[in-house]
């Protein structure tokens, strides 16, 4: 697989492992690349499942989000975006589909969770690849280290809980206010806010 | 009160996937055309997988990965699957080709409506499509609760700017608004209202959504 080893001119460009092993299984159905990956983020997304109420279908999560792992490998593009991002959004829509699934039947579900909650590279009309892109996970896991830790409490329960900022603030009986200036702050230093208010 | 673009905690709620489905919906439309705010969500995407990385883990085991080997083995071919033709994106699942031609209920003046909420089961919101004839005026109202606009057609403008195709609004009980759709289109709007809005002017309460 000669194609895997071209690595672009800039060090931050180049792929992560996990990405490299995700093109692997796209590219050529490698199933050692896959263990790798189930190995890795397997537990990741069980602990998700758990913390966000799935407890009880958590191992269905878990083979569901790798199934479609499997399916959609193809369609991974690097460039676009890093292994454990594009893993996190797959992981995000079928919590979603698997919830939506238990409350309705499927001639109700008329639109699906794809076109509302986008994986990042597909449907992309774009094929510009912006390097923050590439370099934005390796900046958010350093900054995160130096947020306070009642701001990292909060992006954790409406990342892993999946509360609400409402949800959050009643459950740390704190106003909805400083849960949302909390967020701010948060993302304004990871440099997330990108000049709302001059766009 | 957001304009044009949705803010960094909608789009934060959005990545994390905690919104209601036409709160997602509104944002899944603009993020199509605007890649500006597409950006934002990837790297908010990134954040919660970072996120998902630095909590616990959970151990897995062997067999649950030879159950999802059997579940791969057991289609058709060992080829992962080729994506579909190109997607029909939801707006056209929803409402189909032409927005024009939609039943729409004439409400006062210029302005028409078309409740599409039952389209959504067993979300909270009202969900209505707007359409205000091109030059036409909606009277002054403002909204109690809150409402998340997003312009399918046309665009229209009120005392803060013009809004375009694909644009973003969100109002709430501080805005007072007298929307007018400029252009030569008349102006079409999908809006998520979590309570219905209050009229401010002196026209009545018979008034709808533009206006509700």
């Amino acid at each position: 697989m000669t194609t895997l080893d071209q690595k672009p001119a800039s060090s931050e460009g180049r792929k992560d492992p996990w990405s490299q092993m995700l093109q692997k299984v796209g590219k050529s159905q490698d199933r050692e690349a896959y263990h790798a990956l189930f190995e890795h983020f397997g537990p990741q997304i069980k602990y998700y499942a758990m913390a966000n109420g799935l407890a009880s279908h958590a191992e269905e999560l878990v083979q569901e989000v790798f199934v479609s792992i499997w399916r959609r490998s193809c369609l991974y593009d690097w460039r676009k975006a890093a292994a454990s991002t594009w893993i996190f959004t797959i992981a995000r829509n079928q919590r979603i589909d698997m919830l939506r699934k238990m409350q309705r039947t499927s001639a109700e579900m008329q639109v699906e969770t794809e076109d509302l909650w986008q994986i990042p590279g597909e449907n992309d009309n774009e094929p510009v690849t912006s390097l923050h892109r590439l370099m934005s996970e390796r900046r958010i896991r350093e900054s995160l280290s130096h947020l306070p830790e009642e701001q990292t409490t909060v992006i954790a329960k409406v990342y892993m809980e999946n509360k609400s900022h409402q949800m959050v603030a009643d459950e740390l009986n704190i106003p909805l206010g400083t849960v949302k200036s909390r967020v701010r702050l948060a993302l304004n230093k990871l440099k997330v806010i990108l000049q709302d208010q001059n766009v | 009160m957001t304009r044009h673009h949705p803010d960094s905690l909608s789009l934060m709620e959005y990545s994390a996937g905690n919104l209601s489905e036409p709160h997602a919906l509104c944002i899944r439309l603009h993020l199509d055309k605007c890649s500006h705010c597409r950006s934002r969500v990837d790297t908010l995407d990134s954040l919660g997988a970072v996120m998902m990385e630095q909590q616990p883990k959970v151990s897995v085991s062997e067999s649950m990965f030879d159950s999802i080997l059997a579940k791969i083995d057991s289609e058709p071919t060992d080829q992962p699957a080729m994506p579909p033709a190109p997607r029909i994106g939801a707006l056209q699942k929803l409402l189909g080709d032409d927005l024009n031609s939609l039943p729409w209920k004439r409400q006062l003046g210029d302005v028409s409506v078309l409740d599409i909420t039952d389209r959504f089961p067993g979300q909270k919101e009202q969900v209505v499509l707007q359409k205000l004839a091109a030059g036409g005026k909606a009277p002054a109202h403002t909204h109690r609760g809150e409402e998340t606009t997003i312009v399918l057609q046309g665009a229209f403008a009120d005392q803060k700017g013009v809004f375009n195709q694909w644009d973003f609004v969100v109002l709430t009980d501080q805005d007072e608004h007298k929307p007018v759709a400029v252009g030569c289109e008349d102006c079409i709007t999908l809006s998520v209202l979590s309570a219905p809005v209050k009229l401010t002017g002196t026209f009545t309460r018979m008034l709808n959504p533009f206006i509700r």
